[in-house]
């Protein structure tokens, strides 16, 4: 890896730290303001040539960052090296939240950051200009809005390396931080000074490769506040497709009701007195069935009134002797009570036979009523009814449940994307979506 | 639909079966096929019994 236009690598200066005798590295040229000891963490002052002592430590615990400093890696097209690292930590909601910060250095470009909390990373450079403030909850930069999510203070617990600004552990700066996911704008105030700074996630993987870092990234933990949604922009193109397909589905439906035959090839009216004795079933004429196999459709129409009736059909081929065995029931009652008027059943109903193929066909009927329903008790002699046969019938019912199950595809992509982003604002102070479903982690 | 391959093949796909399903005459009813039915029954149907007892009998009203 080169370091500068004439491919040279710029070697680190070696200082004795006051403290502990232990050497420190200064990589960050001359623009270092405050060095750490790398081991006894004590914090120094590298503008003075004494390196005089800041801020002491009597026994702190050592945190190992996850980028060696002094790692050098291609990032964004240039070598950086790693050459700060402090961790810091806020309380919300009585928790505490504690992530990592690496300081990246290049001598011609200066100064990036590199964030990490629960496996998500940022990549976060200083903005030069100020965002538009638009309101309490919207800040504008580079034409975009950002909401903002959270509003804390932050202390640093535990720094190391080399930065080019006065830091101290357990100093507080006042964090706001603005998503538009991938992006996170953050400001933060310390006294009347405000920095604003813009982070764009990346992955573990991307930041790995790039130091050329040993194992694996850490392991990604929930979901991160800028971090993009897998479902971004999915929901508006999932149903755009939704509708032209059901477009394309009404089309084809209207082309199938017009193609379809829907010949009546039988029409009768016959009549049933139940009283009668002797045997009730009887057959039609016989009526052809034309076209490719299609459906039959048997429609009964009764002159029922608080009454029922069963038919036993039987669509027979006179050729081939091959039955289609079939039955309905009728029935239709109504009255009044103290409620009102009320009924129920219909006087008609219909069955479609599938796939029937074509010949001379004729049905066998066998009505049936309640002996003593056709006679006195309900005032009826008779039941009369008509037998209606229709020869590929125009249907709905697969175009019905083809359009129900077009839905599914949007609606799964819609809920999914609902879902990721309350439990992303669930970890914020200013969710603007219920997080009730925040405890999830399936994604 | 080119971005949205998968589903617009799904969609497509559900478009195809129904149209085909209508054409051939699906239908979601269940009916007995029974073969070589004799040719008597046109002049004895009472000797021809259906198989098919699927209707429920309701003697319902309020």
């Amino acid at each position: 890896m080169t370091s500068g236009p004439a491919g040279l690598v710029p070697k680190v200066k070696p200082l004795i730290c006051p403290n502990c005798g232990g050497t420190i590295d200064l990589r960050g040229f001359g623009q270092t303001v405050n060095a750490i000891c790398g081991s006894c963490q004590t914090v120094l002052d590298a503008t003075t040539p004494s390196l005089a002592v800041l801020q002491q430590f009597p026994k702190r615990a050592r945190v190992v960052p996850k980028i060696p400093l002094g790692s050098r890696g291609a990032w964004h097209g240039a070598p950086y090296e790693a050459i700060g690292f402090q961790v810091r930590e806020i309380t919300s909601g009585g928790e505490l939240f504690q992530w990592a910060e690496y300081l990246l250095y290049n001598p011609y470009r200066g100064y990036r950051y590199l964030t990490e909390y629960d496996g998500h990373w940022n990549d976060v450079k200083t903005l030069r200009s100020t965002p538009q403030v638009i309101s309490a909850s919207v800040i504008r930069y580079n034409n975009a809005d950002h909401k903002v999510f959270q509003n804390s203070v932050a202390r640093t617990v535990f720094v190391l390396g080399e930065f080019p600004w006065q830091v101290r552990v357990g100093d507080p700066v006042t964090v706001r931080d603005y998503v538009r996911p991938p992006v996170m704008i953050s400001s933060e105030q310390t006294g009347s000074e405000i920095t604003w700074s813009l982070g764009e996630y990346v992955s573990g993987a991307a930041v790995w490769q790039a130091f050329n870092l040993k194992d694996k990234p850490p392991e990604v933990k929930g979901i991160f506040a800028n971090q993009p949604s897998p479902y971004e922009g999915r929901i508006g193109r999932i149903w755009k497709t939704c509708a032209w397909l059901l477009v394309l589905l009404c089309l084809t439906m209207v082309m199938m009701a017009l193609w379809s035959r829907n010949e009546t090839v039988f029409d009768q009216k016959y009549a049933f007195d139940s009283a009668r004795s002797g045997e009730a079933s009887f057959v039609t004429p016989i009526f052809e069935l034309k076209g490719h196999p299609s459906a039959v459709e048997v429609e009964v129409d009764t002159d029922l009134h608080n009454n029922w009736a069963g038919f036993n059909f039987a669509l027979i081929n006179e050729e081939t002797g091959t039955a289609y065995d079939f039955g309905k029931e009728v029935s239709y009652y109504n009255g009044t009570d103290s409620d009102g008027s009320w009924s129920e059943g219909s006087s008609k109903a219909s069955l479609t036979v599938p796939s029937v193929p074509a010949g001379r066909y004729y049905l066998r009927v066998e009505p049936e009523m309640d002996a003593k329903s056709g006679s006195a008790m309900f005032s009826t002699e008779a039941m009369h009814y008509e037998i209606k046969v229709k020869r590929d019938p125009p249907s709905l019912v697969f175009f019905m449940i083809a359009f129900f199950l077009l839905f599914i595809p949007p609606i799964y992509v819609t809920i999914k994307t609902f879902k990721f982003e309350s439990r992303r604002w669930a970890e914020s102070d200013f969710a603007p979506v219920s997080s009730s479903s925040s405890s999830g982690d399936d994604d | 639909m080119i971005r949205n391959p998968i589903y617009s093949l799904y969609g497509i796909m559900l478009l195809l079966t129904a149209g085909y399903g209508e054409y051939s005459g699906w239908s979601l009813t269940r009916v007995n096929e029974v073969k070589n039915v004799p040719r008597s029954v046109r002049d004895n149907p009472g000797a021809y019994r259906s198989v098919y007892s699927g209707y429920s009998h309701y003697s319902g009203g309020k």
